[in-house]
């Protein structure tokens, strides 16, 4: 593989009546990555083109898109493992085009809020001043902690089918979030998430079509975290949910040790 | 919970439609002697337990139907108060079909 042909979605509202494909043949490098040859392009080529990204590294989530009609996360694909040396670059899917790759995650960001997605406490001053630390143990943190590693990138939101096609439908990213905070131990806030997640465009929308689960890079796997909240919605409708002890608080000790002294500056 | 126990109530019509239609099916279909003969469908139309059957048979199919057909239709990306009038038109058209089916066993008992 010498050179790529790089097939990049541009879209200019006001000036452009739909979005068209432009064509870039650039050379290839080893390692790189999708996110490399649309930086390149804007480099070397055509410095109009625009697009979203941030950390370079798959843990801000911005530069997600469509490459080869499967949302990706354009840092994070290496272009040897397309097989092939013509890659289509487009916005993700299911978002509004601000411009070119640039897809408006508003609507992801406004259903994201509307579940809480913070830990609502049963004791509000000890959560706005806390004197204490929340015990918890190994298996509490690893019944959430997978679907704490979303990073808001939309990928899962561009891949669902249900998502597609109701526009109102929370979607994988919101639920998912949902089932996490529920989860954790030190959250009292599952009747409000469940009252949200409960509406006609709720959690019994999804048709675990799984589409959601292989497009996400972070492993987070949100059509699992769906079906444990349609359990645990059910149990809860039933009254069958085992009651939730309140977290319980762990004291600082009153004396703690010594701190490690730290090197002096070598350059003051 | 109301979208979660409109499921549940799916879950369990559908698990009841199993045993009363499967129920209707062995006597009606694969039982040995006559089933459809005029002093069999008779003989059943006078009892009791074959009326409560169909009965709940009725109220089963038409529960888990008219359900599966308003979760086909919301994923038109309808409004909520969109989705409240088809609740309501769903709800008279089922208690409509009910009443006029209902009439059949009811009134030949």
């Amino acid at each position: 593989m010498q050179e790529l042909t790089f097939k990049v979605q541009r879209y200019t509202p006001g000036q452009d009546k739909e979005p068209y494909l432009q064509e870039f043949t650039i050379p290839f490098t080893e390692g790189m990555t999708v996110l490399d040859g649309l930086i390149y392009i804007k480099e070397k080529v055509d410095n109009t083109l625009s697009f979203r990204s941030s950390c370079r590294m798959g843990i801000c989530g911005s530069c997600g898109v469509l490459v080869n009609n499967f949302p990706m996360l354009a840092c994070h694909t290496p272009v040897e493992e397309l097989k092939t040396d013509r890659i289509e670059v487009k916005s993700l899917p299911n978002f509004p085009i601000i411009r070119d790759l640039v897809a408006s995650l508003d609507l992801l960001f406004e259903k994201h809020k509307s579940i809480k997605p913070y830990i609502i406490s049963s004791d509000i001053r000890e959560a706005e001043e806390p004197t204490a630390e929340y015990v918890q143990s190994r298996e509490e943190l690893e019944s959430y902690v997978q679907f704490a590693y979303c990073v808001k990138c939309g990928l899962c939101m561009a891949a669902c089918p249900t998502v597609a096609t109701d526009a109102l439908f929370l979607g994988p990213q919101p639920l998912g979030q949902v089932y996490r905070y529920c989860t954790d131990r030190r959250d009292m806030g599952a009747k409000e998430r469940f009252h949200e997640a409960d509406s006609p465009h709720g959690v019994w929308l999804c048709h675990l079509a799984g589409a959601c689960s292989e497009a996400c890079p972070k492993g987070v796997d949100p059509a699992l975290a769906i079906q444990l909240l349609k359990r645990a919605m059910v149990f809860d409708s039933m009254r069958l949910a085992k009651k939730r002890q309140p977290v319980t608080l762990a004291h600082l000790p009153v004396e703690s040790k010594p701190k490690i002294e730290v090197p002096e500056f070598t350059v003051k | 919970m109301k979208e979660t126990r409109l499921k549940i109530l799916q879950y369990i019509t559908g698990i009841g439609l199993f045993f009363f239609a499967g129920t209707h099916l062995i006597v009606s279909h694969l039982s040995s002697g006559e089933p459809a003969s005029w002093e069999s469908v008779s003989d059943r139309a006078a009892s009791a337990g074959w009326l409560t059957l169909y009965l709940l048979l009725l109220t089963f199919g038409l529960y888990h139907g008219l359900h599966g057909l308003r979760t086909i239709i919301l994923e038109f990306s309808f409004p909520n108060y969109a989705v409240r009038v088809l609740d309501w038109a769903l709800v008279v058209i089922g208690i409509a079909i009910f009443g006029y089916a209902a009439y059949i066993p009811i009134s030949a008992f």
